[in-house]
């Protein structure tokens, strides 16, 4: 069943055309990689679907309808959460704040009902702080959630930032380069973490990667991006051997 | 909270209450001033931690909301004979020219219609970001201010209102800045404050966290306007006199430079700032006199004391910009700790 689907896509920066007519299809339950070289435009086709950027051409459509010139806090609601590529913690909050953050926008309690501490809100809130604390359980930073979020070590706040995009409840995840900075032992961790969220949370995942030993062994389908172009869209086997790809990447010289 | 806390909590309360009453009956009336403004101030002071310090929306609009709060408290509590004297050039627009009501609710009013105004200028300004909603805000406070000296018939222009009954004393003060305090404690405590915070250090992934930068914005920024509202009107019943000219940037600026020097996003930095700036505001009044040094004479140059102030916020923004308290709030574990000189408790109050 689609989840996400993208018609031709495409966003230009005044002259620059960072992605061109990219379709994308999602199905429920997929890991799906996006790669490419540097500056291919993967970050902005993220953008672009959470709302950050909106598309210069095409139309995004989640779960059939529309989504395209959503805000981004809507397009969250909805059930699409991500992560950044250079981390974006609330830096001088705790990690234990930082995951609750993501529960608020669910609250149905207004703003009077909290400051009152009326029992629907006192209800909503307990709910808040047992599922942040679950997660942090679950990403292995429950020892940590008092500390103050920047002072964590580089791969615990990218694990704190998959906490934190889950407590905003998604069903579509889009993770930009979860792997950056790891040794192989950590990707290795990461690769099967990755699975075992999809499978807890019943999760849809959409990731940018540069290790290619992550990419190949946890996507079931991978599209390339180059200059902004997608240049292969498959399976993992017939992305490795695609002419194209290994062009892109050997970065041939294509008149040669 | 411990129940250790909440005793040492009631103590202090009663402590301050016991205070009150002895300042109240035992101080001279400029001591008394001076601690109305002490309380005054710090219920200004929040009000504006909340919008630039919590939600790091960068305001400078706050004379602006304590001008509407001061106005709409001191026209209604004017007696009918007060209206007749001040409103000598035009007399007062036919409805309020009756209309007396008790201090409270003409409070509540000054609060609420503050609140009105802020949401007014929030919805459009707040779409602004930085320095554009600075400029923004700097001028809907002037435009407020030239607003009110040209309503004749309602604010009395220029010449300003005199003879606004003497209705703050300590318990109205220092209960509106105890129920202040505990309303911001509430809320930044709150799932709304959490969100108001993510605002403050990164919106766009606080927006990426589902969260509606621009109706939390507004919230903020209102709930703010109603606290300035609220302590404008105490302000104008405790002064007695209000006109545009005293709503200048300065005021705004005096409140900036409390919650700087307290510590933007702290709630006890505040409340310590409000008190420190305006004690001592009064005890360096000596600044604009002319100092005799025996021999040799400074004159005195008027606004001494604010170039004094404004080189100690500059100071404190180049080298201190924490100030006070940074982000840190008071604690009775902390503060027992302190006066025991015992090692500080790890995170999580592991020894
Ligand atoms: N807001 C923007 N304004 C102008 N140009 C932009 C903007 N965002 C991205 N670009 C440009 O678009 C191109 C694609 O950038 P993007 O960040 O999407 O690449 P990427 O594939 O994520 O690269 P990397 O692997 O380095 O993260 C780059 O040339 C970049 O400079
Ligand atoms: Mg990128």
């Amino acid at each position: 069943m689609e989840i996400l689907r993208s018609d031709n896509i495409t966003m230009q920066f005044g002259g620059l055309t960072a992605v061109k007519d990219f379709n994308l299809t999602l199905n429920k339950g997929e890991i799906v990689a996006l790669i490419g070289p540097n500056g291919a435009g993967k970050t902005t086709a993220f953008n672009m679907i959470t709302g950050v950027y909106k598309p210069t051409n095409g139309k995004i459509y989640y779960k059939g309808s529309e989504i395209t010139h959503m805000a981004p806090y809507q397009i969250t609601k909805l059930g699409i959460a991500r992560t950044f590529q250079n981390i974006r913690l609330f830096k001088d909050l705790s990690v234990l704040e930082n995951v609750l953050i993501a529960n608020h926008l669910h609250i149905k309690s207004n703003v009077f009902e909290a400051l009152l501490r009326l029992p629907k809100y006192k209800n909503e809130d307990r709910k808040m702080m047992r599922k942040s604390l679950e997660l942090l359980e679950i990403v292995g930073l429950a020892d940590e959630k008092h500390e103050k979020s920047s002072s964590l070590p580089y791969g615990k706040q990218r694990r704190l930032e998959i906490a934190r995009a889950l407590a905003t409840s998604p069903e579509l995840l889009l993770l930009d380069e979860p792997a950056a900075g790891m040794n192989p032992t950590e990707s290795e961790d990461l690769t099967k973490f990755i699975r075992q969220i999809r499978d807890d949370f019943n999760l849809t995942i959409f990731m940018i990667e540069h290790h290619m030993q992550v990419v190949m062994g946890i996507s079931e389908r991978i599209y390339v991006f180059d200059y902004g172009i997608t240049i292969a869209h498959g399976s993992p086997k017939e992305i490795q051997n695609n002419q194209r790809v290994i062009e892109a990447y050997l970065g041939v010289d294509e008149n040669a | 909270m411990k129940k250790r806390d909440y005793y040492l909590t009631a103590i202090s309360l009663i402590l301050l209450i016991g205070f009150i009453f002895y300042a109240d009956n035992n101080m001279d009336a400029y001591m008394v001033r001076i601690l109305n403004l002490c309380a005054i101030y710090t219920i200004l002071g929040l009000s504006m931690n909340l919008i630039n310090g919590f939600t790091g929306l960068f305001s400078l609009g706050h004379a602006g909301f304590m001008s509407v709060g001061a106005y709409v408290t001191a026209i209604l509590t004017l007696s009918v004979n007060a209206k007749v004297q001040n409103f000598f050039l035009k007399p007062i627009a036919a409805p309020l020219s009756n209309v007396v009501w008790p201090f409270f609710p003409a409070l509540l009013l000054g609060g609420a219609l503050t609140a009105l105004v802020g949401f007014l200028i929030g919805a459009p300004a707040l779409r602004l970001k930085g320095d554009y909603l600075a400029i923004a805000t700097l001028g809907f406070a002037e435009i407020i201010r030239v607003i009110f000296t040209n309503t004749q018939t309602i604010t009395n222009g220029a010449l300003g209102l005199k003879g606004i009954p003497a209705y703050t004393n300590l318990w109205w003060s220092f209960g509106i800045a105890i129920f202040t305090i505990v309303t911001m404690i509430l809320l930044i405590n709150s799932s709304y404050g959490r969100a108001f915070k993510a605002i403050r250090e990164d919106e766009i992934a606080a927006e990426s966290m589902g969260i509606d930068l621009f109706k939390h914005k507004v919230l903020s920024f209102t709930i703010g306007a109603f606290f300035a509202g609220i302590g404008g009107g105490l302000l104008g019943n405790l002064l007695g006199t209000i006109d545009p000219l005293m709503f200048r940037f300065t005021l705004t600026f005096n409140i900036l430079l409390i919650i700087v020097l307290g510590g933007i996003g702290s709630i006890t930095g505040t409340v310590i700032s409000a008190f420190v700036v305006t004690i001592a505001q009064e005890a360096l009044r000596f600044l604009d006199q002319s100092i005799n040094l025996g021999f040799v004479v400074i004159p005195g140059v008027a606004g001494m004391r604010m170039v004094v102030f404004s080189i100690l916020l500059m100071l404190v923004v180049l080298f201190y910009r924490h100030g006070l308290m940074g982000t840190n709030e008071f604690s009775w574990d902390k503060f027992l700790n302190v006066i025991s000189m015992k090692k500080p408790l790890l995170k999580g109050g592991r020894k």
